[in-house]
Parts: C-alpha cells; structure tokens; sequence
C-alpha cells in the first residue's frame, strides 16, 4: 500500500464521481484545445492565403467581394476585366509579379481556374512525380483534394461544369485531361483546378457559338453570368476577358499610388487584401469577441466545476483522514495522498480532454471539407497545448490544496468520536 | 506503564469528569463501568490521545502526554496505542486485508501483509480479507477492528463498547480472542463499557457515576 494505490483504491470505489470530475475537466480541456487549434489554422488559413498578394485587381464592384473570390475563392467575382489592359498593368515597373485568373466552371465544386505557372508557383506547389504543367488547351493540373476527390490521376479526363459551384450544366463534350497533381500545400491551390486561361476561354467561345438555348439557362441557373471569364466575347467583340490579377509589389512605395491610380483611370478595381481582411475582421469583430468572451466563461465555469468536483470528494475524506490520523499517519503523508489522487485525475483529464478536443476539431474539419472552403484538420499538435498539462495539474494542486491543508486542523475527537 | 494522576477531561473548556489516580503496570486490564453520558468516551478518548486532557497528567510507557502535541502525538498514538472505537470506522474503499494494511502503513511501519492474513485467520475472518467492509456482518466488523487495532502490537489497547453490540456468544468470543491477543503482545486492555457480562474478566474496574 502506498499513496498511488490508495488513491487509486479511492478513485475506484466512487468511480462515477471520479468520472463525473474528469467528464468536466476534461470537458474544459478540449473547449481550449479546440479554440487553440480552430484559432491557430484560421489565421495561417488566411495568412497563407494572402502570403506576398499585395494587390487584387478585378471588375468594378464590391473589393470585399473580390478579395474573397480571388484570393481565398469563397465569393463570386466582381466582373472581368479586358485582358489588354490587365496585361498593361503586369508591365507596370511597380508590378513585381501579376498573375492572371480566369474563372468560369467548376469541377464537383471545386474551381477551375485558368492561370499561368506562377499561380501555384506563387504557393510554392510542386507537382508529384510523373506530372507536367498544362502545355496546351485543356489540359489540366489538380490540387491535391481535387485529385483525391474525384480520385484522378494524371491521363484521366474530367469535365467541368458551368459557373462556380457544383450542380451547374457540364461542359461533357470539352473534357480535360490531368496531366500534373500537385502536392499538398495547405493553401487554396489544394482545392482548385488549375489550366491554362485558352482552355477556359476556348470552352467558353464554343460554348457560346453552339448552344444559344444554353445560355439562356444559364442565366436562369447562374445569375452571375459576369463572372464567367469568356463569356462576354459576344458583346465587346472578340476582346479576351480575365476575372483578376493577383499583384506583388516591386516596392513598397507602390501601395501609396498604384491602387488609387488603377481605381481612377482604367474600368479595372482595386483592392488591397490586407486592408480588406482587416476590415473584414472589424465587421465580425464583435461576434467573434463574443464567442471569445463566451469561450473564456465556459472555460472558468469548467475550471470552478473542476474545483469543487475535487473539494467535494477531499471533503468526504475527512473521516478517512482523521482515521489515518489516529492511526499515526503524519500530516505530510495525508497531505501526499491527496494530492496523488487529485494530480491523478486532474493528468487523466488533460489527456482526455486533449484527446477529445482534436477529435471535435477532427470532426469540425469532415464537416467543413464537404464545404471546400476551409481546411483544418485534428491532427495538428501545437506547442501551446503542452502547457495545458501544467496548467491542469496546477488546477488539480490547487484544489487538493484547501482540503488537505484544512488536514492539519483536523480535530480527531470530534469527527470520529463525538460526531 | 500506565500513570494517570489528576486528570481531569473534557471538550470545548467543559470539564465532564475527573480521574483522581488510575495506574496500570504492563499488561494488566482495566474496565471502566458507568452508564451513557457518564464521560467513558471521553476519557477513553483521552487516554488514546485524541482529546487533550484539561487537567492532570498521563504517562505511557514514559512519555508524558504533555510533550506529546498534534502529528508526533499522532505518530506516538500510531505506535503505542491500539484503538476500537464504538463507531467502528472501516475505510469502505479498502478491502478488510488492506484497512489491515492501512495502519500498519499510517503508523510509517513496515507492511507486513502475511501477519495480517495470520491475525484475521486468528479471529476466523481470513475468508473475508478480499471483501469490502459493507458485505460483513456487525460481529465479523467488530473483528476486523480488534484485528487492526491490535496489529501495531500497541502497549495498550482501548476499546469502548467493543461487546455491547453483540449476542452472548459473540460478546464471550471477542472477549476471548481480547484477552488473547493483548496476552500475546502483554498489552494492557483498557476497555470503557456499560455492558455487565464482561465484568468478570477484569480484576481492575472503575465504576463512573452518572451523568451530571
């Protein structure tokens, strides 16, 4: 016998205390894990979207809106923009690097996105053995989920359908064919297919040629018939349209002068993604400081839950440990007993809270890859959450400290005889 | 062994009776007789070292009560002073074997799990040192507190009530397997009751008045 098999003894004969203590704990434990890590993958999500994008420059509308169709591919765009002066702009000597996009149809929702190299490249994607990048129309390379999705692979053809997300008209008789499959990069390129713009524009010049009646339901299907790419060639003649550019600044400098320049004088938009998450951020600021507060709450609810858990149990000790007492035990020995047995349960929550937390995250993560715009996953550990072992076992101290201190004074004569 | 002389006990500053002279050399017993309320638990208590006398001084095995405070009377009481109390107090998360155990383990002594085994086979429980306290008897209790009372091989054991509770025969049986062991350990028997039928096996008895 020994303080570790006493405990034990303990935590065993009121197990469904024991284990309601722990289900609180633990319960608290994975609220943390699940705010640290859901936290922790929505600000790389966002900055790994962003990383070296200085500038979005699209159609006239809304520049939320086109951030968030260009950059993070959430939106619908804004519009297009005429390819002649979208390849004017790339040439400015401000412009370190413009990567056009082109969007229009979408394979089981994911988006094909008419590019060049430097789109994946700009995200430091690399394809997987056996690949190549497009080489001429139609020819496709895919995200990593993409490929996984529809399980492709390189010689295998696919079609796309019109407008941005899954359900709209296929486009069967323009298949493309997989020639490259890039590996995972944890970033939106995951999730889109990539071509070259002919091949989004060559689909769409066809498709516009042979199948007046089609159009007209696409406009029913796909009111934002603005945003497909090659669509409007009918109209302004055969100008080539692109949906965006995506710019890297030469110098920091080019921010004081290149956006309002572009805003004032061409029919292009832009907008700086910095500044527009961080007005994004502002509008949902006050929903997520809320939910934070709120987190923050149920965390010291949990925290108090745990403590009086803990203290209750010490308590109905008392008579045990006056007991012991009477049969010569010394204080430091009780003292130890107690804190074995709520370190004991506090380390088992931790870990099953820890356990259960990236299991809800896990969770959280199937739920949101259906939707194809976030990717999270429960199997990230993060530094931080070593802390959260310390942490418990000082909560579980702390608890055991009150009711084993309260020991010393322990009157023997009146709890065991006189009661 | 045992030198009580003026003593005076009591709780809370009240004083509920006084013991002019008490003494008790090695192995000799001692019944203290008198009614409920007449202070038996009281100076039972005292002499075990759980209640600070008011008055008066004790002497076991030469120590004096008065040197003796807080966790090293706890650790004095632990080696020296086997207790029964009326309400037995079994550790119900343990099994008999290990509430056995427990006060060998309390007391900072070796863990000596065969002279347990041996003692509840001498009190014909040893079937029952894998059970929790809850499924025994009153009577089989009864022996498990004697058994763990005993196992320090303490120079007095106190026991208050430690028969009142039991039917003729189990009252003669766990006086029998008392004497026995205190025999055994020449340990002196210090046992508070109101119940006559143990009388004749005390030479030394002190009768308390009752409740004033």
């Amino acid at each position: 016998m020994n303080c570790l098999s006493l405990s034990s003894a303990y935590l065993r004969h009121k197990t469904l205390s024991a284990v309601l203590t722990i289900a609180t704990f633990a319960a608290g434990v994975a609220m943390i894990v699940v705010m640290l890590l859901v936290n922790a993958q929505l600000q790389n999500e966002f900055s790994s979207n962003l990383k070296g994008i200085d500038l979005v420059v699209g159609g006239k509308g809304s520049p939320m809106q086109l951030i968030l169709s260009s950059v993070f591919h959430l939106d619908v765009p804004t519009g297009n923009i005429p390819l002649d002066e979208a390849e004017k702009l790339s040439k400015h000597p401000m412009v370190k690097q413009a990567i056009p996009l082109a969007l229009g149809d979408n394979y089981r929702g994911f988006r094909i996105v008419g590019t060049t190299k430097a789109y994946p490249e700009h995200y430091h994607a690399l394809l997987k053995a056996g690949g190549r990048y497009w080489g001429k129309e139609m020819e496709a390379v895919l995200g990593s989920e993409v490929a996984a999705n529809g399980g492709l692979k390189p010689g295998d053809t696919f079609s796309g359908s019109h407008g941005l997300t899954a359900g709209g008209e296929l486009h069967s008789e323009f298949p493309y064919t997989v020639v490259g499959i890039l590996e995972p990069t944890g970033t939106i390129i995951d999730r889109l297919a990539l071509t070259g713009r002919e091949s989004v524009w060559f689909i769409h010049e066809h498709h516009d040629h042979d199948d007046d009646a089609d159009e007209h339901r696409h406009e029913v299907h796909d009111h934002h018939d603005k945003d497909h790419a090659g669509e409007h060639e009918h109209e302004h003649g055969h100008e080539r349209e692109i949906t965006s550019l995506l710019i890297t600044y030469n110098t920091p400098l080019a921010a004081v002068g290149l956006p309002r320049q572009i805003n004032s004088t061409t029919s292009m938009q832009a907008a700086s993604p910095a500044f527009e998450i961080a007005r994004l951020t502002a509008f949902m600021g006050t929903g997520t400081e809320t939910l934070k507060y709120f987190a923050w709450f149920l965390i010291i609810l949990a925290g108090f839950g745990i403590f009086a858990g803990l203290y209750n149990a010490m308590n109905e000790r008392r008579y045990d440990l006056a007991l012991m007492r009477s049969f010569g035990a010394r204080p430091g020995k009780l003292f130890s007993l107690m804190m074995t047995e709520s370190l004991i349960v506090s380390l088992i929550s931790v870990i099953v809270g820890m356990g259960l937390g990236h299991l809800l995250v896990e969770g959280i993560a199937t739920w949101l890859s259906n939707t194809k715009h976030i990717h999270m996953t429960g199997r990230l550990f993060l530094a931080e959450e070593t802390w959260l072992i310390p942490v418990g076992l000082a909560v579980g101290a702390l608890a055991a400290l009150l009711p084993a201190v309260r020991v010393y004074r322990i009157d023997i004569f009146k709890t065991l005889v006189r009661r | 062994m045992l030198e009580i002389n003026n003593l005076n006990v009591g709780y809370d500053g009240t004083t509920v009776m006084e013991l002019p002279h008490l003494s008790l050399s090695t192995g000799e017993h001692c019944l203290i007789l008198g009614a409920s309320g007449s202070g038996k638990t009281t100076i039972l208590s005292t002499i075990s070292g759980l209640l600070a006398p008011i008055g008066g001084e004790i002497v076991l095995d030469g120590h004096s009560y008065k040197d003796l405070h807080g966790s090293t009377m706890d650790e004095f009481r632990g080696r020296h002073i086997g207790i029964i109390y009326q309400t037995l107090h079994m550790v119900s998360a343990l099994t008999v074997l290990e509430n056995l155990l427990l006060a060998q383990y309390a007391a900072g002594l070796p863990q000596d799990k065969d002279k347990a085994v041996n003692l509840l086979e001498h009190l014909g429980i040893a079937d029952k040192k894998g059970n929790k306290p809850e499924t025994l008897s009153q009577g089989q209790l009864q022996r498990v507190a004697i058994a763990r009372a005993t196992i320090n091989d303490p120079k007095i054991i106190v026991g208050d009530e430690p028969t009142s509770a039991l039917d003729d025969n189990a009252c003669e049986n766990v006086m029998d397997l008392l004497l026995n062991l205190a025999a055994a350990s020449n340990a002196s028997l210090v046992i508070a009751t109101h119940d006559q039928r143990i009388k004749r096996h005390f030479h030394k008895q002190i009768t308390l008045g009752g409740a004033q």
